[in-house]
């Protein structure tokens, strides 16, 4: 057995020449490998949810529900508001890519460390417009099943026999703000889920740098 | 300041990249396997570096980061190393400097050591490396008795490997 090792470690040593051997810069830019695979998986994944949204809208865009938009009068405004929020879209995409490729190439760590402020910054903005679009998409729907939607009449109608207007619109509107607000949360988290964690990593390593800076 | 310590840390990194090269061989089967970890221990090594202060030799420090890493890494994805094959080792033996017995045991050897557990590989490293029981101990954190133990019953373990 000793033997055997012995002759293994002699093989071992005689293998150093054999060694895969790195230049300085390839070893220089894999200590900011980190940040730029995180802010690469923030890239795919807001790609991933364009097309998962993009999707579900195209799915129910059929002419049954288009006339449904059309009998309550919001088709117009939802095209538009549809129209705004792709377009917006498409931007933070860009920009998420944008920040990928800036990361990618950055060679200082203070470079660097701005990028990672600015993925932070990009991915906060992108989420309050989701959460704005949302809730406006949320308004103008209730907007147009009360006022228009076959259902909306008829409670209408027939408050307005109990007699009760001020109530009653008081009442509608609490309650349709009670649950845009809960949808708007349960979105919140999501996203606090899917980016978060991401997020959270991103500033573990902005710390690392800061601790470099002496 | 830190341009500086990032200057300093990558060109010591540079003349001793063959520890991480030969951590990576050991635990490591594919080329894509052999990059990722010697990426993984890079970024360990230069997240560690601020709190090297030179008390122990450059060398020593890494030999101790890069274990370290790659037991980790090794636990989370134990499929990693299970099939061992020795034309993938990467860098590989020049068949006319060895006669066909000597190539043979030594395959025979190199596949009984990866099959090895992760710390008993790190052990069976460090030694092919020539480190004296002192300069094991500092690098895996055991007293040097134990890693006297340690090394004879992975020694044990061998020869069964080889003759089951």
């Amino acid at each position: 057995m000793m033997d055997e090792l012995e002759l293994l470690k002699k093989d071992w040593q005689n293998k150093e020449d054999h060694l895969p051997k790195l230049s300085y810069d390839q070893i220089y830019k894999m200590i900011w490998k980190k940040s730029s695979s995180i802010v690469k998986w923030i890239f795919y994944i807001s790609l991933i949810e364009f097309i998962f949204w993009a999707g579900i809208n195209i799915l129910f865009s059929d002419p049954e529900s288009m006339q449904e938009l059309k009998a309550m009068h919001i088709y117009n405004v939802m095209m538009v508001l549809n129209f705004v929020n792709y377009g917006v879209i498409l931007y933070f995409i860009y920009k998420f890519y944008k920040n990928y490729r800036k990361i990618s190439f950055t060679d200082s760590s203070k470079k660097l460390m701005r990028t990672i402020l600015d993925v932070k910054k990009t991915v906060t903005q992108y989420v309050w417009f989701n959460l704005m679009i949302f809730a406006i998409t949320m308004i103008i729907s209730i907007y147009g099943v009360l006022i228009y939607g076959p259902q909306g009449k008829e409670i209408i109608a027939s408050a307005m026999q109990e007699g009760n207007e001020a109530t009653f619109w008081f009442l509608v509107i609490t309650v349709s703000m009670i649950f845009t607000a809960v949808l708007l949360v349960l979105i919140w988290l999501f996203y606090k889920l899917l980016y978060g964690i991401l997020l959270k990593r991103l500033k573990e390593n902005y710390n690392d740098l800061k601790k470099l800076e002496v | 300041m830190n341009k500086e310590l990032e200057h300093r840390f990558v060109t010591e990194l540079e003349n001793n990249q063959n520890i991480v090269h030969k951590v990576c061989t050991l635990y490591t089967n594919d080329r894509d396997s052999h990059n990722d970890l010697f990426q993984e221990i890079t970024i360990q090594l230069w997240k560690a570096y601020p709190k090297f202060r030179g008390d122990a030799k450059f060398s020593t420090w890494m030999y101790r980061v890069a274990l370290n890493t790659a037991i980790t890494l090794y636990r989370k994805s134990k499929k990693r190393v299970q099939t061992q094959d020795y034309d993938s080792v990467i860098f590989k033996i020049k068949a006319d400097e060895y006669d066909d017995t000597e190539e043979k045991q030594l395959k025979l050897m190199y596949n009984a050591v990866k099959q090895l557990g992760d710390i008993d590989k790190a052990l069976v490293f460090l030694y092919l490396e020539d480190k004296d029981y002192a300069e094991i101990s500092e690098t895996l954190g055991i007293t040097e008795v134990n890693a006297r133990v340690k090394m004879n019953r992975v020694k044990n373990k061998l020869r069964t490997i080889l003759n089951p």
